[in-house]
């Protein structure tokens, strides 16, 4: 995957930086591809760097010791992966993962450390996203406990879907269903149930988006709490973020 | 800090409203406050329940003046406060106290991303033992008050769900619950009934200087 035609600037958090701060930081970002399954860290282990989307979306998916796990939060161009490091947590207690391919540039720790304990808006942005990604996280807590997989389902793909620049999502049940930590089964029926109703198109594992309007008043609310609440913390973008 | 000032926190208060204004930050004492996610008005979960070892107000410390979660009370107590506009001063001059707050606000999500799971995966009986323990510790006491209603809407179950537990506990001995009392009775043996996740969350708390520190 060629890293050529990006800037630091197709992620939104770089984006909003002072120009004096993006320059300062500029010297430090490294090109990285982001391409699917790659895992960026593992649970409990320490994090060599922070990673900035540009593109593609990158879940994380927390991991009990019997092996199972689910994604409590996606992240795309709008934010970072790796706020452990600089919030004080020496390892992570999640996984992530690629699970739309795409594009980065990562940060070695100790540089985006000093630059965050340093202050100013690099801080205030990170400590903005912070707080955006928690309500993301306690937000699909509640959600998975309480509603229809179909829901969920759709929660999903919207949240997935605003971070992508097309209405195709390429992903496997089996994956789907490790996301909402849920049984195949579930994930079968409740995408059958959208895909009847017109809403979303599965073949061979590529989901479209049909008819987004409808699949956004399907939804529960929880995917408007989140939103609205990235909306508010985070910097606007005129680019692929917003629909 | 003579900023703090004492406040005693009835059960059932609410704190914040998610989406409100929040005018002050808390540091518990004797009291316990549950950090809720809604998801609409029958539906809720317990992300986050806090004591001694932490601070009400986690969106104040990263600079965001609302909170995404109800704050209520949970067990009734004593706390420190002070006002939002006054910790946002302290926050500015005292590098320490933003590093260690920011340290808290990592433990909150990770207890938060633990809590996710694990609602999803265990048995209703591990997680009741698991909230019993966890409440134990910030109470401070193995005796500490408690509803079945709250804590079916904590652990993001029915009532009669819970009640069934608990009676399952009670008759092991584990605990006993009479008229909103809750007494854990055996220790170790309600850690045997806990999934790890009660380890787990225990041992992010104690992993660094600041920790369980009052």
């Amino acid at each position: 995957m060629s890293t050529a035609s990006q800037t630091p600037k197709d992620n939104r958090l770089l984006a909003a930086l002072p120009e004096q701060d993006y320059r300062a930081l500029l010297p430090f970002l490294e090109p990285v591809a982001l391409p699917l399954a790659m895992a960026l860290y593992e649970s409990g282990g320490v994090q060599g760097y922070v990673y900035f989307p540009t593109s593609g979306i990158v879940s994380l998916l927390y991991v009990l010791e019997n092996g199972s796990s689910a994604e409590i939060a996606v992240t795309g161009c709008e934010g970072l992966v790796g706020i452990a490091l600089f919030m004080g947590g020496e390892t992570t207690p999640s996984r992530a993962v690629v699970q739309s391919a795409g594009r980065g540039y990562r940060i070695k720790a100790a540089a985006l450390k000093e630059k965050f304990e340093a202050g100013g808006a690099l801080q205030y942005l990170l400590l903005r996203f912070t707080q955006a990604l928690i309500t993301q996280m306690t937000q699909t807590a509640v959600c998975n406990r309480h509603h229809a997989v179909d829901q969920q389902l759709c929660r999903w793909l919207l949240l997935s879907l605003d971070r992508l620049p097309a209405n195709d999502l390429v992903m496997t049940q089996e994956l789907i269903a490790n996301m909402l930590g849920v049984r195949r089964e579930g994930v079968t029926e409740a995408a059958g149930k959208l895909q009847a109703a017109g809403l979303i198109k599965y073949s061979r594992g590529k989901i479209t988006v049909l008819d987004r309007p409808r699949l956004a008043a399907r939804v529960c609310e929880c995917y408007a709490v989140v939103k609205q609440e990235y909306d508010r913390l985070l910097p606007a973008d005129s680019q692929s973020f917003a629909h | 800090m003579s900023a703090l000032t004492r406040v005693d926190l009835p059960l059932g208060q609410v704190l914040y409203h998610p989406g409100a204004t929040s005018r002050h930050v808390y540091f518990p004492g004797s009291c316990m406050v549950s950090l809720v996610a809604v998801a609409d008005r029958s539906s809720a979960l317990e992300v986050g329940l806090v004591g001694r070892e932490g601070m009400v107000g986690i969106p104040l410390a990263l600079g965001i003046p609302t909170s995404p979660v109800r704050a209520m009370v949970q067990g009734a107590g004593s706390a420190m406060r002070m006002t939002a506009v006054r910790f946002a001063r302290e926050l500015k001059r005292n590098r320490p106290l933003l590093r260690a707050l920011h340290r808290c606000a990592y433990i909150a999500m990770a207890t938060a991303m633990q809590t996710a799971v694990c609602n999803k995966a265990h048995t209703l009986e591990a997680r009741l033992a698991r909230w019993l323990l966890m409440a134990g510790d910030r109470a401070a006491s193995d005796t500490f008050r408690c509803t079945q209603e709250s804590i079916a809407l904590m652990i993001g179950v029915r009532r009669v769900g819970v009640t069934n537990a608990a009676s399952g506990l009670q008759r092991r001995k584990l605990i006993r619950y009479s008229r909103g009392a809750m007494q854990i009775l055996d220790r170790p043996g309600l850690l045997a009934v806990s999934c790890s996740c009660y380890e787990v969350i225990r041992t992010l708390e104690r992993i660094d200087g600041m920790g369980l520190a009052a």
